[in-house]
């Protein structure tokens, strides 16, 4: 372990750290999303970032349509400096390097 | 865990993850924010009618039960006039 | 740890805490614990009007584990040094 470069991916943590400072986009529990510039995060998942734009999918149902099925609605809101609670967290994706 | 210090012996809301509250005097707590609470009554809130008063007595709350914990200005609190109060239950927990 | 540190330094904070019922509490940051319980005073509940629940509090304790979001005033976070120990604490994980 102790000549493995700093850089690199070894695990999927390191793939996060290497997204420091850099805009990520964070899918949530309760079919929300997050891109943002990401500062700081932990073992949990707990995530510290700026300049965040949250886009919350509702499902309004219509009236005849199965259960479950309807419009959905994209309700997008603007953050500053948001800390986000791990617990909530499905995944944290880096930037696209395109 | 000094954050529910201060309200020993203070009279607290409590609101439980399922969206119920609770009023009591604070007994006691532990470093899990596991709740005593002493003199207590649910206070049940509908949107068509006022809230409804239930005396619950001594009453322990386990702390992965509680949203939160607020102490109450006696006051403040008697202003209100609760059997004219009108509003939903607190929406319960979800993610 | 880092988490708790940097609430720490936020403490006297005018900041937001949305739960994961979507009710949102404005409040002065008094303190935090290793858990990310959150203590509020001169609480401000948004959309009073629909939670009237809280009326006579004007502090109060919120249990981390409930919490989806706190919005932090942007002056009061320094980014760079945060990174800088999220490195540090990172590389600390990785010895271990």
């Amino acid at each position: 372990m102790a000549d493995v470069p700093s850089q690199g991916v070894q695990e999927p943590f390191d793939l996060i750290r290497l997204s420091l400072s850099e805009r990520v986009f964070v899918k949530l529990r309760g079919d929300r999303q997050l891109t943002g510039v990401l500062h700081a995060y932990d073992g949990h998942m707990n995530l510290i970032m700026s300049d965040v734009e949250e886009t919350i999918m509702i499902v309004e149902p219509v009236e005849g349509a199965p259960e479950g099925e309807g419009i959905v609605r994209a309700v997008k809101r603007n953050l500053d400096m948001l800390f986000v609670r791990g617990d909530g967290v499905i995944l944290v994706s880096p930037p696209s390097r395109t | 865990m000094s954050s529910l210090q201060g309200y020993v012996d203070r009279r607290v809301l409590l609101i439980l993850q399922d969206g119920r509250t609770i009023v009591g005097m604070l007994a006691g707590f532990d470093q899990r924010s596991s709740v005593v609470l002493s003199n207590s009554t649910e206070r049940i809130y509908s949107a068509d009618e006022g809230v409804e008063e239930v005396p619950l007595g001594l009453y322990l709350v386990k702390g992965d039960m509680i949203m939160l914990v607020g102490e109450i200005d006696a006051e403040e609190d008697e202003k209100i006039d609760l059997s004219e109060l009108r509003a939903d239950p607190m929406v319960p927990i979800r993610y | 740890m880092l988490i708790f540190s940097v609430f720490k330094t936020l403490t006297d904070q005018e900041v937001t805490v949305e739960l994961k019922n979507d009710l949102c509490i404005k409040g002065t940051l008094k303190s935090v614990d290793q858990f990310l319980n959150i203590r509020l005073d001169a609480i401000q509940v948004l959309d009073e009007a629909r939670h009237p629940h809280m009326m006579a509090v004007k502090n109060c304790f919120i249990r981390g584990s409930v919490v989806r979001y706190v919005q932090l005033p942007t002056s009061a976070v320094d980014t760079q040094l945060l990174e800088d120990a999220t490195r540090r604490e990172a590389m600390n994980q990785n010895k271990r």
